[in-house]
């Protein structure tokens, strides 16, 4: 009897403490995951670098790792977590799948994702890329300052909404053949200079100098031409834009760099540009995903996302949609491009002065929707950045000359209501993220809940109020992109300037803003 | 009316997310058209004037609408419209499903039109249509 109690007593006693145990576990898990919107583990490397180890997903082949400080991590929505370990299953990556601190939830990557697969064994991806290909960053400088803009401002702004067509199914003035088409696929910002809309010295000042050689027209479809051949010199809608900031000196942090930029702040006019490949770009995307579906199977390749349909890169598939890439990659150069040539006649046009006495140089342009074949110590690989950006270091050999010293120019845009910064990349962001950074400051609210928290006509009188004067096709759109949609771009800033993968140079704050 | 859309708030915070529901497989192609239309403009303040005629047909109806939807975003771009309405009909002959739809808009006016967003594509990034209590409902993500 005695010996039965005893051995019930030990039966109670342990389960008490098993589910004791398992209490304190559960509780565990989320303190372990510092509330993050995942129940993944996710494992602390430094302050500014995470990583969820492959044993979070079956089908991993290497960990995730996200740059982000311990705030922006715990903001960060469930999506980035089950998508950067989603890209860290696809065959032939290396080291990490990779995501920037602006990471969200997007569709195949996250928003802000980088991964980057051997040539040999590794795969392309258009869900890596995105919609928008070659969506990017320009970034003007001027020698005019606030005092010489403001009293211009309406009649500037007024110009160039004229003069850069913005909205859903808007057409450029460029009119082009099929053939001059081509042309503008095989030579991007290149064929623009040929014509006129721009300079000879703007090209050195772009990624590729604005031109990805090799690429082979017949790889892209009629449907996608026809869709993109009226769009040149258009900016589109969502969360493109073409805005004119100041640079004050107590906002700029390198002044050195700065000045190599051509940034010499004393509240000097810059001008941003951000946008893509327009329709053009959408549908070669369109186009590939339904090829990369079928050819799948073939290869044998299963992904965790439809979105991720992906070809191994040395496939016929594969190879046909990088041209097809590039092609549309170029035409987004191309479109910039136009871009800069109506800015510099805007400014012409109100200033009564040329584009070239009012100093319109070209500081950069940079993608952030791209695939790209590079070096690193592993081999060639293919590179994918999606809504992320190069950030090459001073001793990296593909920059031209005058970026020799001091790194690439990395144009990160924020809200239309918090401003913008100018960064430059490292050698350590190339050792650590396959050279790659932050693109933008990164949503953390969808475009519906923006919509019901605050309505285009009110944001935009506030800003007007607040001396940030906003042209928009669209109040809805102006409404989906308030700066209470986005995290703080400083925050975001501060995370990859901590983890040394880009520095920062100077903060743009914004005074004028057309969106679509 | 047989159908019904909502834009989902908690998905893929830089695009457009919906679901559209109906009794039938031609209703919830009607209310993810609709969903379509009114992300691109609202329908009321475009008029007609530019027609397009288009027939498609698949074994499988989640594939033929995913392809229809991706139809009305390209011509958006390659015609520069915004549209009016899509009044369409949806039949199975055999294992064929078959769509006849009209796209009925007019060219892009900002002044007259209430303009909303550039749509960049349709996406499979959670798509899917099925069937469930007797309704049918996909849920699908715009890129914009």
């Amino acid at each position: 009897m005695r010996d039965e109690r005893g051995k019930r007593d030990v039966f109670e006693t342990v389960v008490f403490h098993t589910l004791l145990a398992h209490r304190a576990f559960l509780a565990c898990r989320p303190l372990h995951n510092m509330n993050l919107n995942t129940d993944m583990t996710v494992n602390r490397i430094t302050d500014e670098i995470w990583e969820i180890p492959i044993s979070e997903k079956p089908g991993m082949l290497v960990p995730a790792r996200i740059y982000a400080t311990k705030g922006i991590l715990q903001a960060m929505d469930s999506g980035v977590f089950d998508q950067v370990t989603n890209v860290a299953c696809l065959p032939g990556i290396r080291r990490y799948a990779l995501c920037m601190p602006d990471g969200h939830w997007g569709y195949g990557f996250p928003i802000g994702g980088v991964a980057a697969f051997d040539v040999q064994d590794g795969v392309i991806s258009p869900g890596g890329v995105g919609y928008d290909i070659n969506c990017g960053m320009r970034l003007i400088r001027t020698d005019l300052t606030l005092a010489d803009v403001q009293p211009h401002l309406e009649r500037l702004m007024t110009e160039l909404f004229r003069k850069v067509p913005a909205g859903v199914g808007a057409s450029g003035f460029v009119r082009l053949s099929g053939e001059e088409f081509g042309r503008v696929m095989t030579h991007g910002a290149k064929w623009c200079v040929e014509r006129g809309y721009g300079w000879h010295r703007d090209l050195v000042r772009m990624e590729e100098g604005g031109c990805i050689e090799g690429t082979d027209p017949s790889s892209v479809t009629d449907h996608a031409i026809k869709r993109g051949i009226n769009q040149l010199g258009t900016l589109g809608s969502g969360n493109h834009y073409l805005e004119v900031q100041v640079v004050s000196n107590e906002r700029i942090f390198d002044p050195v760099t700065a000045a190599a930029f051509g940034i010499t702040g004393n509240e000097q006019i810059v001008v941003m540009v951000h946008c893509g490949s327009r329709g053009f770009g959408h549908q070669v995307a369109s186009d590939y995903l339904k090829v990369f579906e079928k050819s799948m199977r073939r290869y044998g390749i299963t992904v965790q996302d439809q979105q991720l349909a992906c070809a191994p890169f040395r496939s016929p598939e594969g190879q046909e949609y990088f041209s097809a890439m590039n092609c549309a990659a170029n035409t987004a150069f191309a479109n910039r491009q136009v871009i800069t040539h109506q800015i510099r006649e805007a400014f012409a046009t109100v200033f009564g002065q040329s584009a070239e006495s009012l100093g319109m140089e070209l500081v950069y342009d940079v993608a952030h929707n791209i695939a790209k074949v590079e070096r690193y110590p592993e081999g060639d690989l293919v590179v994918h950045r999606k809504g992320a950006t190069r950030a090459f270091g001073p001793g990296s050999p593909e920059l031209p000359e005058m970026f020799r010293q001091t790194g690439q120019p990395v144009i990160c845009g924020g809200s239309m209501e918090s401003g913008s910064y100018l960064l430059v990349g490292t050698d350590q962001a190339v050792r650590d993220t396959f050279g790659s950074t932050m693109h933008g400051a990164g949503r953390t609210m969808s475009r519906a809940q923006a919509k019901k928290t605050i309505r285009g006509a009110e944001l935009q009188e506030q800003m007007k109020q607040r001396g940030i004067l906003v042209k928009a096709v669209s109040m809805s759109g102006l409404a989906e992109e308030a700066g209470l949609a986005y995290k703080n771009i400083s925050e975001v800033v501060e995370s990859v300037d901590r983890a040394g993968i880009t520095k920062k140079v100077a903060e743009l704050r914004p005074i004028g803003n057309i969106k679509g | 009316m047989a159908w019904t859309f909502r834009f989902l708030e908690k998905i893929a915070l830089a695009d457009i997310g919906f679901e559209a529901e109906g009794e039938s497989v031609e209703e919830v192609f009607r209310g993810a058209t609709q969903a379509v239309l009114e992300t691109m403009a609202t329908p009321s303040t475009v008029s007609g004037g530019w027609e397009r005629a288009i027939e498609r047909s698949d074994l499988d109806p989640s594939a033929l609408l995913f392809d229809w939807l991706s139809e009305v975003v390209y011509w958006k771009d390659a015609a520069g419209v915004v549209y009016r309405e899509a009044p369409l009909t949806l039949t199975r002959e055999g294992d064929v499903w078959l769509l006849r739809a009209h796209l009925i808009g007019a060219p892009v006016n900002q002044q007259t039109q209430e303009l909303h967003a550039d749509v960049k594509g349709v996406t499979k990034h959670l798509y899917e249509l099925k069937q469930t209590g007797g309704r049918w409902k996909v849920r699908v993500v715009l890129d914009v």
